[in-house]
């Protein structure tokens, strides 16, 4: 194996794969928040629970299309990535749809009001969503649903960085030819119905060669090190750069991305000069919380969450400290927290390997982090920490 | 009056400098203020003035040069420990405690003479108790100086501009400070106000015995209050002496007019 | 001499208190003794984080984690040191709340630390980090029971806490009140108003700021000790960030830094859900169900009655008793939409036969509680008053005068 000090680097590669992914999720929640903070200096607590409910809206979609798990029982119905697209699309829609309702009905009537009382109104909110939500939401296994909704779950991307040696392939290869034939002598027995210790014999050996196969194939990939990416994740990474792009032409070349920014900036001076803050305001909800709907479908269909009226809570919770790790408000800021706070968390599982029982920490990893940065850099990574004048 | 005789000092510069980045805001700013001066800083708009006060009063730590007062040195120390040497200021842009009441601002002026423990006022100790009431009465004697008796119990958001600003002398005063310094006391007041507010200032210094440091825009005001004056341009002293000198010196025409007349 | 009469009356009357309520509650079920217990437990969370958060104004949104140091912290002692307590259960009860007190002290000054380096929004989320690495740390040490919890008994059966917890509220409301009574309070006020201006003004900004933590987190890590050795048995999960929120929103709901108000939205909101957890029907003693149209149909109407009524507070500017009017017209048109909507909504497929206990909503209505005060209220139930004797002789003055005119 290829063990130093108990960390097995040939998985390192993939881990850090896997850390991007999880931390484009948490970058596309983490817009969210970032953004409304930018503009109402509001964290808004509800939006893990607008993020639940995105994929909520992902898994129904998958329903209304076929592929609810009465329809799909038994059944291998084939799938295209249209169907992907919709449940993208729906769970955007609808997630921007409840982020607008949630800010017209609990933050705008707070506009005027100190900030502590709609901090507090948002903590009712994202309560008042996650119970709510219990009574009518169903908990539900996502992963059998996404398995026959994902056409791209068998193909992958295999990027070979260090092959193994050619003594141990081979070895393998021979092994793994050998079972075959045991496996094969076994059947033909048992169908011949030969005498049963006969049987039993060959099916000991079977047994042994398919062992000794498994071994050296075992061996062969621990000593390969490489990345296999999933289509699916593939996808998933690229709509993610895709969309970020999009927030990112809209936030700066855009008339209305202009506005964001000054509200941004200065609420009052925006609205003497004529921006429509109501407006624009309405349009920060309806975009963050769509960014939050298409990272809700990819972790449930993608990363094959289970789903329950909780879901949104810690993911909520990571991706609310990696925007104030980036430095909240800032929006290049919640893109950097968000995939260090999910790289970091796949390394801490990593490390478990070093440090026996380090995994446990994992969800505690992101706070050490965000204290360490905060400490150094009050205002966050990228953000600026104003100095009051005096 | 001041003029005869040598006193001591009790705020002396030399050298007094500080770089933001690139930016020097203070260049080696040197003058001493002697006891029962009234002294006048000012200059145009960004000349480094409010820093110079920033400096003395411990919200920044000179570059280089020194800052003695009462002959210790006093750069870099915090602004709580300056304003317990003495030292105490009011603000450009008013900074009271908007949700207590007037006495209350004064009072927590007043507090840094405490004598009682924390754990006194946990355990409501009779100690603590006098010890309020007797700052409260001292708050309350100051608050009849400065002529804001009547709304001693208004929250102190809710007062006119004008008395915000007599508040926070007020509340300066408190600390019973050697040498007090008034950043734009007379900005945004009318005539009268303004008037008022000389014959305030003067009786801080010739009645409670104190030197006055002050920052104006207003000219006619500093001229006809201050003794001696200081001008700053770009942070470096362009003048400094008493008014007459000042009123006619051609790098201050200069420095608020532009081009020499 | 009559001062200290004076103090002698109110100790008496606030240990008598503390055994009247013993003794009243003592003989009833375990069950409603142990929601009086965790009320007065709850008081003396919301007035200390009050301190922090209200009074001096940092904003700390993590105060569970100084009530589950002082719980563990507590409990390890208790569990170690005896299989079975010896001693006088409620003289050892203090003396670790005492213990309990100090190790959360200590915790609340190296969280108090970056309270000088931070502020606002970013303080608050270290706070509450702090709050989930410490539980999260917890859960992983096996020693104390780690996710699964610790079993704390050193006493045969639970002892009799509730006069301990209450006494620890009292003592909690009488601090903070004492403290704002005198002139000690003021720095803490001025460093919630403006640090800068406080500094300016000789007060020491990070010692009065440090202090407030170090003794808010005191008196959190007691209610702490207190719960370990009346519950006799703590888990992470009775520590949660939404213990923080809730401790928070009694804070805020009460009115930011006034005490009264801290004390009542502590025992209201404790009470809210704990009664509709129990809520029967009085004759067959099920559980009342709420049928599905009829929940749907009051969400609406609830949303209408509110929008309403801030439409009210907002537009009109009429007389007082003109308002008021309008107030209940607002909640009367509130009701009329919900027995306009229930039967619409009965013609629903699939809500009609759903229904709901109300034990299972106690929550969505615990939540929409918030949202509703919070919206006709921001300033909170109490704004910034205090009860007072003089306020309550006014309130009453002014009634009848109203009332004829």
């Amino acid at each position: 194996m290829n063990l130093v000090a108990g960390l097995d680097f040939s998985i390192l590669p993939q881990q850090l794969v896997n850390g991007l992914l999880l931390g484009s999720i948490y970058a596309l929640i983490a817009l969210g928040y970032t953004m409304v903070y930018g503009v109402l200096r509001l964290i808004n607590f509800a939006h893990g629970e607008v993020f639940m409910l995105g994929s909520y809206a992902a898994l129904f979609t998958s329903w209304l299309l076929g592929f609810s798990p009465e329809a799909v029982r038994g059944v291998d119905r084939p799938s295209t990535w249209v169907n992907l697209v919709v449940m993208l699309l729906v769970s955007m829609i609808v997630c921007g749809l409840i982020g607008v309702l949630i800010e017209f009905l609990a933050y705008r009537p707070m506009r005027n009001q100190p900030r502590i009382a709609s901090l507090i109104t948002a903590i009712g909110v994202s309560l008042f969503i996650q119970y709510a939500g219990g009574l009518f939401l169903p908990q539900s296994p996502p992963p059998a649903i996404s398995e026959q909704v994902n056409p791209y779950r068998n193909e992958k991307v295999s990027i070979v960085l260090k092959p193994a040696g050619q003594e141990i392939v081979a070895q393998a290869a021979d092994a793994t030819k050998k079972a075959a034939i045991a496996e094969k002598a076994y059947d033909d027995a048992q169908k011949a119905g030969a005498p049963a210790d006969k049987v039993e014999q060959l099916r000991n050996d079977a047994q042994i060669a398919s062992n000794d196969a498994s071994r050296l194939q075992t061996q062969v990939s621990s000593q390969t090190s490489g990345l296999v990416i999933p289509y699916g994740q593939l996808g998933m990474l690229i709509t993610t750069m895709v969309l970020m792009a999009v927030l990112w032409f809209v936030v700066q070349k855009t008339k209305t991305g202009r506005a964001m920014r000054a509200v941004a900036h200065d609420f009052d001076s925006a609205a003497l000069m004529g921006v429509n803050v109501g407006r624009i305001i309405t349009i920060t909800f309806m975009i963050g919380s769509a960014l939050a709907g298409a990272g809700a479908m990819m972790y449930a269909t993608v990363l094959r969450t289970p789903l329950s009226p909780f879901l949104g809570v810690q993911p909520g919770v990571k991706a609310f400290v990696a925007a104030v790790l980036g430095g909240i408000g800032n929006i290049p800021g919640a893109v950097l927290g968000g995939i260090l706070m999910g790289i970091v968390e796949t390394l801490v599982v990593w490390l478990d390997g070093l440090v026996p029982g380090l995994s446990g920490y994992k969800d505690a990893v992101a706070f050490v982090v965000l204290i360490a940065v905060l400490l150094f850099r009050p205002g966050g990574l990228l953000g600026s920490s104003k100095v009051e004048k005096v | 009056m001041s003029t005869t005789g040598e006193k001591p000092v009790v705020l002396s510069l030399e050298g007094a400098t500080i770089q933001f980045g690139g930016l020097i805001a203070v260049n080696n700013a040197t003058f001493e203020l002697q006891q029962g001066d009234l002294f006048g800083l000012i200059g145009p708009n960004g000349a480094g003035k409010t820093t110079c006060f920033n400096l003395i009063t411990g919200v920044y730590k000179p570059t280089s040069g020194t800052i003695r007062f009462q002959g210790k040195e006093i750069g870099g120390l915090t602004p709580a420990k300056i304003a317990q040497m003495g030292i105490c200021r009011t603000f450009q842009n008013i900074r009271l405690f908007p949700a207590l009441s007037v006495v209350e601002n004064v009072v927590v002026g007043a507090f840094l003479r405490h004598r009682t423990t924390l754990g006194s006022a946990f355990a409501y100790l009779p100690s603590s108790i006098r010890e309020t009431s007797a700052l409260k009465k001292e708050a309350m004697d100051l608050l009849e100086v400065m002529d804001l008796a009547d709304v001693a119990q208004a929250r102190s958001a809710d007062l006119p501009y004008g008395k915000q600003r007599r508040l926070e002398i007020a509340r300066a005063m408190a600390t019973r400070p050697d040498l007090i310094l008034l950043d734009e006391p007379a900005a945004g007041m009318n005539p009268q106000e303004k008037e008022d507010l000389q014959v305030t200032v003067r009786r801080i210094r010739d009645d409670f015995q104190k030197t006055v440091l002050l920052i104006e825009h207003d000219m006619r005001f500093v001229m006809g209050l201050c003794e001696r004056i200081f001008v700053l341009d770009h942070g470096e002293e362009i003048a400094q002496g008493p008014p007459e000198k000042i009123r006619n010196d051609p790098k201050v025409i200069e420095a608020y007019l532009g081009e020499a007349v | 001499m009559k001062f200290w009469l004076v103090r002698l009356a109110s100790l008496l009357l606030a240990v008598g208190f503390a055994f009247g309520l013993e003794s009243v509650v003592g003989h009833q079920f375990p069950s409603i003794y142990r929601l009086v217990v965790l009320a007065g437990l709850y008081i003396t969370l919301s007035v200390s984080l009050n301190l922090i958060n209200g009074i001096t104004g940092q904003f700390s949104i993590g105060h569970a984690a100084f009530y589950m140091v002082g719980a563990y912290s507590a409990g390890f002692v208790s569990k170690a040191l005896f299989s079975h307590q010896p001693l006088v259960p409620q003289l050892w009860m203090i003396v670790m709340a005492l213990f309990g007190a100090c190790c959360a002290a200590l915790t609340g000054l190296v969280v108090g630390l970056p309270s000088l380096r931070l502020r606002g929004d970013y303080l608050a989320i270290v706070t509450l980090g702090f709050g989930e690495i410490l539980r999260i740390v917890t859960q992983n040490i096996g020693a104390i029971g780690g996710a699964y919890g610790m079993n704390v008994k050193p006493f045969g059966s639970p002892p009799q806490a509730l006069w301990l917890v209450w006494l620890l509220a009292i003592l909690c409301v009488a601090v903070c009140r004492n403290l704002l009574k005198t002139a000690h309070g003021l720095p803490f006020l001025s460093v919630r108003e403006d640090e800068v201006a406080s500094a300016a003004m000789g007060v020491k900004v990070p010692k009065t700021k440090v202090t407030a933590f170090v003794v808010g987190s005191a008196f959190a890590g007691a209610a702490g000790a207190l719960l370990a050795h009346a519950e006799t048995f703590i888990s992470p999960d009775t520590f949660k960030m939404d213990v923080s929120f809730i401790i928070l929103t009694m804070v805020v709901l009460g009115g930011t830094g006034s005490i009264t108000g801290s004390v009542i939205s502590a025992i209201a909101l404790f009470a809210i859900p704990e009664w509709l957890r129990n809520l029967q029907d009085p004759v067959t003693k099920d559980p009342i169900q709420i049928p599905g149209p009829a929940l749907v149909a009051s969400i609406i109407s609830v949303v209408i009655a509110v929008a309403l009524f801030k439409a009210v507070q907002n537009r009109f500017h009429g007389s007082k008793p003109a308002k008021f009017g309008l107030y209940l017209a607002a909640i009367a048109a509130g009701f009329v939409c919900k027995l306009a909507f229930t039967p619409i909504l009965a013609q629903a497929p699939g809500l009609a036969a759903k229904s709901f206990e109300a034990s299972a909503l106690r929550m969505v209505i615990f939540a929409a509680t918030l949202i509703i005060l919070m919206l006709i209220r921001p300033q909170g139930i109490f704004a910034h008053h205090e009860f007072s004797w003089s306020w309550v002789a006014k309130l009453f003055r002014r009634a009848p005068k109203e009332a004829t005119a």
